[in-house]
């Protein structure tokens, strides 16, 4: 597996209760993919910030982008979710 | 999908339309009916009942008679919140003015039951370019116009309140951000953030999913917003059931009706700091106890400039700005105060 997969989860800072657990699922979903020989990398994005905004557009916390792509917003994504969301996109 | 599995998702799916149609068809009785789900304890009621049991008393009261609008109220949340559609703002936000202005007043709210939420997306527009104005109009119709608001304070207080409510709470909201968009320190944020446009819409595709799943997800908010806000909503009921039983009906009567009633009102329902819907029950025990319908208006209105949202409001954009959207907004609850109570004749 050559392949790298981004995951940004795009929430508050500090974090609210929600965007802390869609946070803890993708660490989870993360360590998931690992296992299966995925180069998965979780980065943590605040959206009140400018540099989100001009990359994504107003959206809605807590959300989750997978290769600069916003894939879930305004909701909690569970690990088996983005596992699938993963590797539906060709990348696990 | 294999069949079985498919079966699962339908039966999963029946249940739980059920149960939404259950609850939305207890509140229609309730109004064919004419139950009130008001409660309907005095004062005088609390006279003489043990200290210990006031607050019990009229918490019974409130859930006895409420809990069909509360259990309506957070699972109509929950349903709007999940099916509106969340990239609508996105695809608009960034197309203009009078678009901005719009979604500003009349979609956002919808999406602003929680509170966290509302810093974001004000940012949000800020920063997509669609300026200064739609965000200001956004931060102050929110707290107003939101779906649990407006049923509270309709079936609370009275519907004739609740819309009075949205129309001045609109009226302040876009007065309040075309203003702010006209002063210099306005136009130097605007221009700030004007090179700031993305229109790159091309890095959303959000995930579709089953019907079952977005249902669950509904409950599952309604169930989160009903943790965040009830034990504060509980807190709020014990202490405005001490209000009712031992402040003294000639102080409220004498003080918060007439004019001086509507200043009154309007300064201490904004900088106290009333945590959502509490202003509601708590303008409601004070309507009880004799403040008059203008100077409860005025109250109610003073929650967009309540002083955590000035807080929240600060760290995107200068004082100056936060000042200015909050005195503006207070003018006009006192304004709207006075003209309400001279409409209905009871100032």
């Amino acid at each position: 597996m050559d392949k790298k997969v981004v995951l940004e989860v795009i929430g508050v800072d500090p974090p609210c209760k929600r965007c802390a657990t869609t946070h803890k699922n993708t660490e989870e979903a993360a360590s998931r993919l690992r296992k299966d020989g995925v180069d998965v990398s979780v980065q943590k994005l605040n959206i009140t910030s400018k540099e989100v905004v001009s990359k994504y557009g107003v959206i809605l916390s807590p959300a989750l982008a997978v290769n600069g792509q916003v894939r879930i917003a305004g909701r909690i994504p569970s690990p088996d979710e983005i596992v699938r969301i993963v590797k539906q996109s060709g990348l696990g | 999908m294999n069949g079985s599995n498919l079966k699962k998702r339908s039966l999963r799916t029946a249940v739980l339309a059920t149960f939404v149609a259950t609850v939305f068809a207890a509140l229609v009785y309730s109004r064919i009916m004419a139950y009130s789900l008001a409660p309907t304890m005095r004062p005088a009621d609390f006279h003489g009942l043990p200290l210990w049991y006031i607050p019990l008393a009229y918490i019974w009261d409130y859930l006895s008679h409420g809990w069909i609008c509360l259990l309506f109220a957070f699972v109509a949340a929950g349903i709007i919140y999940e099916f509106i559609p969340k990239d609508i703002i996105n695809r608009y936000m960034s197309s203009g003015k009078a678009s901005g202005y719009a979604l500003g007043v009349g979609v956002a709210p919808l999406f602003t039951v929680c509170s966290c939420t509302m810093i974001p997306l004000f940012s949000g527009i800020l920063y997509a370019g669609a300026g200064i104005g739609p965000a200001i109009s956004f931060l102050l119709m929110a707290p107003a116009a939101n779906i649990l608001t407006i049923l509270l304070t309709g079936e609370i207080i009275s519907w004739q309140i609740a819309a009075v409510r949205i129309f001045a709470s609109l009226t302040t909201a876009l007065v309040a951000g075309i203003v702010i968009s006209r002063t210099p320190w306005g136009k130097e944020i605007e221009n700030e953030h004007k090179s700031n446009n993305p229109g790159k819409t091309m890095t959303v595709d959000v995930v579709k999913l089953p019907l079952d799943e977005r249902l669950i997800n509904s409950l599952r908010f309604a169930w989160y917003l009903g943790r965040q806000i009830l034990p504060f909503f509980l807190l709020g009921l014990m202490i405005v059931g001490y209000v009712e039983a031992f402040l003294p009906e000639e102080i409220v009567e004498s003080y918060l009706t007439g004019l001086q009633g509507i200043l009154l009102a309007s300064v201490i329902g904004g900088p106290l700091y009333t945590p959502t819907l509490v202003e509601i029950v708590l303008g409601r025990g004070l309507l009880n106890l004799g403040m008059s319908q203008a100077a409860l208006l005025s109250w109610l209105m003073g929650q967009p400039y309540d002083i955590p949202n000035m807080m929240a409001g600060s760290k995107i954009v200068k004082w100056k700005v936060v000042l200015s959207y909050a005195m503006i907004a207070w003018m006009f609850s006192v304004i709207f105060g006075l003209t309400y109570g001279l409409a209905i004749g009871a100032l």
